[in-house]
């Protein structure tokens, strides 16, 4: 089953929609609680991530008999350094978003410890490229 | 309606020759539970958690709470009334709890019992029980069975977050009957009536999730005995007593949203209202909130006052309580109960009694047990969703052309009932054009 969802550039009250809907469909599988509560986390904080250090992109969620495989792709400034964005605590949110209680440097450490698979391709002034994927089994 | 297993019984019944089908109930449900069926609405027992939001909003009048008849507590010598104080706030305060009670006494109870007197015991079992699992970082009250439905069937995820503890009623007649059976009453002889201010209590005595053995012998709605008192209060002059001891302030506020939360240790949260319910809860699910501590969480607004089956505005039975309170606040209620002789203590027995062994997630969105047959199943809905206008028309049925493609990959519909995909006739056809635009679809989602 394939979803696509579109980000909007910083608007940070109407994301999370995507990870209802797929909240939904995967309550509907009577997929484990456990791994809805991974792929939900991971999708928002990624989601998150494009509307806050990006400008804007797109969701695919891929269902299938063993995985969810989420893709958050983005137009943005990609990252610089993902060794150094991977470490909790390291942030470049803006004075902005950390006032919308985002910027704890927090998100990419969770997306890593809630999926088992993650990829990022990122290239600077073009945009970044999020791939993650959840196992059912 | 889907047959099998039915896990969950109710006190809610349609009025057939009232209900005038109009979708209204439908609507606000929930947890999807109303169908229209034969031009009547039809509740689905395993979906149905009793918030008493479709009573609320039926136009008709349809939609009634069964109750015990009030001539069984006649089959016993005592007849204990079993009162909560959302009962009390029902009624003006120039009225003593006195004149209320011996109106009681008038209608045939034997006894008064005040279920608030058990808030200090409750208490203990509450924090007995968040001692007893410092693994779990949010606790939910188990107070509103509403809520624990709730999150059975819509956020089975949290089911292990609900305090496992059975009602403060459960409690409150097991002590009553303790004491009438210490002053040498047999335990056949003493039947229990607690007056209730919803539907959920109901099934929660009926039809209890800890699938435990209940004392209540029966239940009376709080507008029916309302009824009944405010016709004698009038000429009430009588000054009659509960058995138990004076309530305090916070005993009598217990009822109201955050009367509850307000007393445990650390952090606490009070959340009331059927959408304050619903949207804390997705939070805590998806963690999008970090909410450590307990949370109070109430289906009605306002709390019990907000009850289905009370009479009286929310916010003026509120009042009339925190009027209450601040009177037994300068009777030092508190400090008589302190310097009383009751024993506050919780049995052993009662503290296993009390116990909810097991909290069983019910989802109500998962299609079938088996993956793969599901996952069929949710594809083939998507596709059927899609295809379907997405007015939510309500036409068909269901309330929600989400919902009905649930029902038709379920086996419970037919796609031909969409008045979009298969309309009447060229004219019907020609109308809903020039309302709805082209929505209207040809029938092909399903080859
Ligand atoms: N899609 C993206 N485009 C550009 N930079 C990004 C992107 N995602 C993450 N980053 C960079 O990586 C850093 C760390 O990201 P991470 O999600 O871990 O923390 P954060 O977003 O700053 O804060 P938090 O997620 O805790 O709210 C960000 O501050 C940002 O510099
Ligand atoms: S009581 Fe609540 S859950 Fe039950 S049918 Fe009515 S609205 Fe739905
Ligand atoms: S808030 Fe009180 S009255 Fe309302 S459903 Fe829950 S227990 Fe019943
Ligand atoms: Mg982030």
């Amino acid at each position: 089953m394939h979803y696509t969802f579109k980000i909007e550039r910083g608007n940070f009250t109407d994301a999370g929609q995507a990870s209802s809907s797929v909240k939904r469909t995967l309550k509907q599988l009577g997929v484990d609680p456990v791994n809805i509560k991974r792929t939900v986390v991971a999708l928002f904080e990624a989601e998150i991530n494009a509307v806050a250090h990006a400008y804007g992109g797109t969701i695919d969620v891929d269902i299938d008999g063993e995985k969810i495989v989420m893709v958050v792709a983005d137009e943005g400034p990609g990252i610089p350094n993902i060794d150094l964005a991977m470490q909790e605590g390291w942030s470049t949110a803006s004075p902005q978003v950390r006032e919308m209680g985002y910027g704890a440097g927090m998100g990419l450490p969770n997306i890593k410890k809630n999926t088992d698979d993650l990829k990022i391709d990122t290239k600077i002034g073009v945009g970044t490229t999020v791939t993650m994927t959840v196992y059912l089994t | 309606m889907p047959t099998g297993e039915i896990y969950f019984r109710h006190s809610l019944r349609v009025n057939d020759y009232l209900c005038q089908g109009c979708t209204t109930c439908m609507r606000t449900c929930p947890t999807a539970a109303i169908r229209i069926r034969g031009g009547k609405a039809v509740i689905s027992d395993n979906k149905c958690v009793d918030c008493g939001e479709c009573m609320k909003a039926c136009p008709h009048k349809a939609i009634y709470i069964k109750q015990d008849d009030f001539g069984l507590i006649e089959n016993y010598r005592y007849r204990v009334c079993l009162v909560p104080t959302t009962f009390i706030g029902q009624f003006d305060t120039k009225y003593k709890t006195k004149a209320i009670y011996s109106c009681l006494l008038k209608l045939g109870f034997t006894h008064i019992y005040e279920v608030e007197h058990e808030v200090p015991r409750m208490m203990e079992l509450y924090n007995r029980y968040m001692e007893d699992h410092p693994e779990i970082s949010t606790f939910i009250s188990p107070y509103c069975p509403a809520v624990t439905r709730l999150i059975q069937v819509r956020f089975p995820s949290l089911v292990d977050n609900v305090i496992h503890v059975r009602a403060p009623l459960e409690l409150a007649s097991r002590v009553i009957v303790k004491r009438l059976m210490d002053d040498g009453a047999r335990r056949e002889s003493i039947g229990v009536f607690y007056v209730t201010p919803c539907a959920a209590k109901i099934a929660a005595v009926k039809y209890p999730v800890s699938g435990k053995e209940t004392y209540v012998s029966g239940v009376i709605n709080m507008d029916f005995l309302y009824n009944k008192v405010l016709l004698m209060l009038h000429d009430s002059d009588k000054n009659a007593q509960p058995i138990n001891h004076a309530l305090t302030a916070r005993d009598v506020m217990w009822p109201l949203a955050g009367g509850e939360a307000v007393n445990f240790k650390g952090y606490q949260y009070a959340v009331d209202g059927l959408q304050n319910v619903l949207n804390f809860l997705e939070k805590l699910e998806d963690e999008a909130v970090d909410a450590p501590g307990l949370v109070e969480m109430r289906i009605c607004d306002q709390g019990c006052v907000g009850g289905v089956l009370t009479t009286n505005d929310r916010f003026v039975a509120r009042k009339r309580l925190e009027y209450r309170a601040r009177l037994f606040e300068r009777l030092e209620n508190s400090k008589l109960r302190e310097s009383s002789n009751e024993d506050n203590t919780l049995t052993p027995e009662w503290i296993k009694d009390m116990e909810i062994p097991d909290i069983k997630p019910r989802s109500i969105y998962k299609l079938n047990d088996n993956y793969a047959e599901a996952f069929k199943m949710a594809e083939r809905m998507k596709k059927i969703e899609k295809a379907l206008p997405g007015v939510n028309c309500s036409a068909c049925g269901a309330p929600s052309c989400a919902a009905l493609a649930e029902d038709i990959v379920r086996g419970d519909a037919n796609a031909d009932t969409c008045v979009f995909i298969n309309p009447l006739s060229k004219t019907s056809k020609d109308a809903m054009n020039r309302i709805w635009g082209d929505r209207i679809k040809s029938n092909k989602e399903e080859q």
